[in-house]
């Protein structure tokens, strides 16, 4: 299984980092959520932490998104040493989506109503 | 405490001190937040006759307890203080994301008093918060104000602390101390009407920053994730909810045209023949809109960004808005859909109120064509439908240039230095919205007793099934009036919990968010309380009887569909429903019933006519 993100539907709500970070810390703070939500002027572009990285790399390209250029950085789902998101912001452990457990139950894509989140078969 | 963070931020601009205070559990208790605690904070500690746009005057920013919990359409933030345009209680609320991002970074309310020597913007990070420098922002236009703000941070944070940070500023309308001046944020929406925009430029505050990496609590994570999961439920099934999605508030400027209820030519008419083509609100959507943009923990994203194709009008804005559409377009005669997007534009870059600036205008309009505004004072002719004049004269307005100075005052000023007040169609001061009341007349009562002057934000239309019998409609503008300063409390947004949409869902969040039980009763009684405090703040700042009144032209002159507003009879009648005597002042059994009391003096003040 996997999430698919269709970026044209996101509105840059940020419900799905509120339900991220109920579920995995009781409370609600969208900065200790497996999921961030970056919001440009002309698309929002919804990014889901993958695995840690130990090194900071060298793809800082461009990227195109619905005709918007971003920084590779940005979309990069790594959380790594040179980037302050998918880290626990006061400890800098690093985060990963679990997809909410076995089986996968992911609570961004339950509290998405545009439906920029689907959960599919990989 | 759980939803509310417990922290009070209080920034002296004069001297540079900053202090953390506690928040009473007592005003979160009886004033819940927002609106409500933000007036209470203002009446304890401001005299409300003071200069608004003297140092003496304050700001508070203030959020609520459902502010950054994520409840649907509850990511709201209302500044609270007292207007320079009316000279009454002002608490314009905005969406995006600056509400919460405060919350995150620690605070319920962030008090600003006192004024700045020069230009300053006001830094929270967390516990970082920093009062620096604004010269070089001052002057700037309000996107390019956000955009030197953000290279400039870039210094010390990446792209994704940028991303969690908010900001608010004031453009060059504000600096100049335009009376209907917006405090602009994330990137084109307003704390719009009241001119509050005018109090932090008189205050040299240029701008605030503000995020953080706080959590919010919630007492019954369960029961509130269940009632998320509700809400989004219904809400996928609601018709009306429906039609926000898609257009936003751009499914109106039709509707009211066909009704016969649009302003039109500084409120002579009802009916503008170009606003046909609204009547589709496709054609709006498929012209303009580049995109939803949702305020924080909104699913419905009713605010759209949109772009216009004319290169002197580069990148995009948000609106415009029905209440825009109405006072910048048809209002002053026109209604081609780009030249209302420049007028929008011009009006957000500049960081004036839309509405008032349209009713301004307008008002200008129809003293020139009359006769009794002579062309040499503009410099140009400007009748109705003459957009050249109305964007030249924006562009003036909020630099004070040439006939921009007396603009700058707003309508009721120019209206009286030409010798026909009667022409200025506002309330306090303050421009009247898109819905003409002359087709709806309890809308005509909710303009003129509103505590903040000619706005549509206070109450609902009625609209609504359970609500259309004539004979109800004033109990139902009280209850309004009342419920409303609630939901402008917890902080909900008025535009998807107005009225009876999901009326009982404010106590299911206040419960499940707060652990608070509110009864109805009790919640009834707050929201009435909250509503006779600004009126005993208004009758202190020096409000009378003649302040709750409509332009002569409503109440007088059958306009739109034969009708008059009967002010003479409707006003009485609801000053007796609210406990008001004859001169709208609070009895002492009223005061009593809501826990509130009345200075000795406040009532003689009141009675000066």
């Amino acid at each position: 299984m996997r999430i698919k993100i269709d970026y044209a539907k996101c509105t840059g709500c940020r419900l799905c980092q509120v339900a991220c970070s109920l579920q995995h810390t009781g409370s609600i703070n969208p900065q200790r959520s497996r999921i961030r939500v970056f919001v440009g002027e002309d698309v929002c572009l919804p990014v889901i932490a993958g695995p840690y990285t130990e090194a900071a790399c060298n793809s800082r390209g461009k990227v195109v998104i619905n005709g918007l250029e971003v920084d590779g950085c940005v979309v990069c789902r790594a959380s790594c040493p040179v980037k302050s998101a998918f880290r626990e912001p006061d400890t800098g452990i690093p985060l990963k989506c679990d997809f909410c457990g076995d089986p996968p139950d992911p609570q961004c894509v339950k509290w998405c109503d545009p439906g920029a989140l689907t959960l599919v078969d990989a | 405490m759980f939803g509310w963070k417990g922290k009070i931020l209080r920034i002296d601009l004069t001297t540079g001190n900053r202090s953390v205070e506690d928040l009473s559990p007592e005003l979160c208790r009886e004033f819940v937040g927002g609106r409500g605690a933000g007036l209470k904070i203002l009446m304890d500690e401001m005299d409300p006759r003071i200069d608004p746009l003297g140092p003496e005057n304050k700001l508070v920013f203030a959020t609520g307890p459902l502010t950054g919990t994520g409840v649907p359409a509850g990511g709201r933030f209302v500044v609270v203080s007292k207007s320079p345009l009316s000279g009454f209680i002002a608490n314009p609320c905005c969406g995006g994301y600056f509400g919460p991002n405060l919350k995150y970074a620690g605070y319920d309310f962030l008090i600003l008093e006192g004024k700045a020597s020069s230009p300053v913007y006001l830094y929270i990070r967390d516990e970082q918060v920093e009062l620096r420098p604004a010269e070089h922002l001052w002057g700037l236009w309000s996107t390019a104000t956000e955009h030197a703000l953000r290279q400039e941070l870039s210094e010390t944070l990446d792209d994704w602390q940028l991303n969690d940070l908010s900001i608010v500023c004031i453009g060059p309308a504000g600096e100049n101390g335009v009376r209907f001046a917006c405090i602009m944020a994330d990137g084109g929406r307003a704390a719009g009407r009241s001119g509050l925009g005018a109090v932090m430029g008189s205050k040299n505050l240029k701008a605030i920053v503000a995020g953080g990496t706080g959590s919010v609590e919630v007492a019954d994570v369960e029961g509130y994730r269940q009632a998320v999961m509700g809400f989004l439920d219904e809400g996928r099934e609601n018709r009306v909810l429906y039609a926000r999605r898609m257009y936003g508030t751009w499914s109106l400027p039709g509707r009211a045209n066909k009704s016969g209820t649009q302003a039109t030519r500084n409120f002579q008419e009802g009916y503008s023949k170009a606003f046909e083509w609204y009547e589709d609100p496709n054609h709006v959507r498929d012209h303009i809109r580049v995109r939803d943009e949702a305020c924080f923990g909104c699913p419905f994203a009713c605010s759209k960004r949109s772009r216009i194709d004319d290169p002197a009008y580069p990148g995009t804005t948000k609106g415009p808005e029905h209440e825009s559409m109405a006072l910048l377009g048809s209002n002053c005669g026109f209604g081609d859909l780009d030249d209302i997007c420049r007028a929008n534009y011009i009006c957000n870059e500049l960081g004036m109120d839309t509405i008032t600036a349209g009713a301004t205008i307008s008002c200008a309009m129809e003293l020139y064509e009359s006769g009794f505004l002579p062309e040499e004072d503009l410099g140009f002719p400007m009748g109705f439908g003459n957009t050249e004049a109305m964007f030249a004269l924006l562009h003036k307005t909020a630099v004070r240039e040439a006939f921009g100075a007396v603009l700058a005052e707003g309508g009721r000023f120019v209206a009286e230095r030409y010798g026909h007040p009667e022409l200025f169609m506002g309330v306090k001061g303050m421009g009247m919205p898109a819905w003409h009341p002359q087709g709806i007349e309890i809308i005509g009562l909710q303009y003129a007793t509103n505590n903040v002057g000619g706005s549509h934000t206070k109450a609902t239309l009625p609209f609504y099934d359970g609500r259309r019998d004539p004979a109800e409609h004033l109990k139902w503008a009280k209850y309004d009036q009342d419920y409303i300063a609630l939901v402008d409390s917890a902080i909900l947004c008025w535009i998807i919990y107005h009225g009876p949409l999901w009326g009982e869902k404010l106590q299911v969040w206040l419960k499940t968010v707060t652990g608070i039980d509110y009864a109805n009763e009790e919640l009834a009684l707050m929201g009435e309380r909250i509503w006779n405090m600004e009126r005993l703040f208004n009758l202190k700042a020096g409000l009378t009887k003649k302040d709750d009144a409509l332009p002569k032209r409503i109440t007088d002159e059958p306009r739109v569909k034969g009708q008059v507003v009967h002010m003479d009879r409707l006003l009485p009648e609801y000053y007796a429903l609210r406990g008001w005597d004859e001169n709208g002042v609070p009895t002492p059994e009223k005061l009593e019933e809501l826990g509130l009391v009345m200075e000795s003096g406040d009532k003689d003040d009141a009675n000066q006519d």
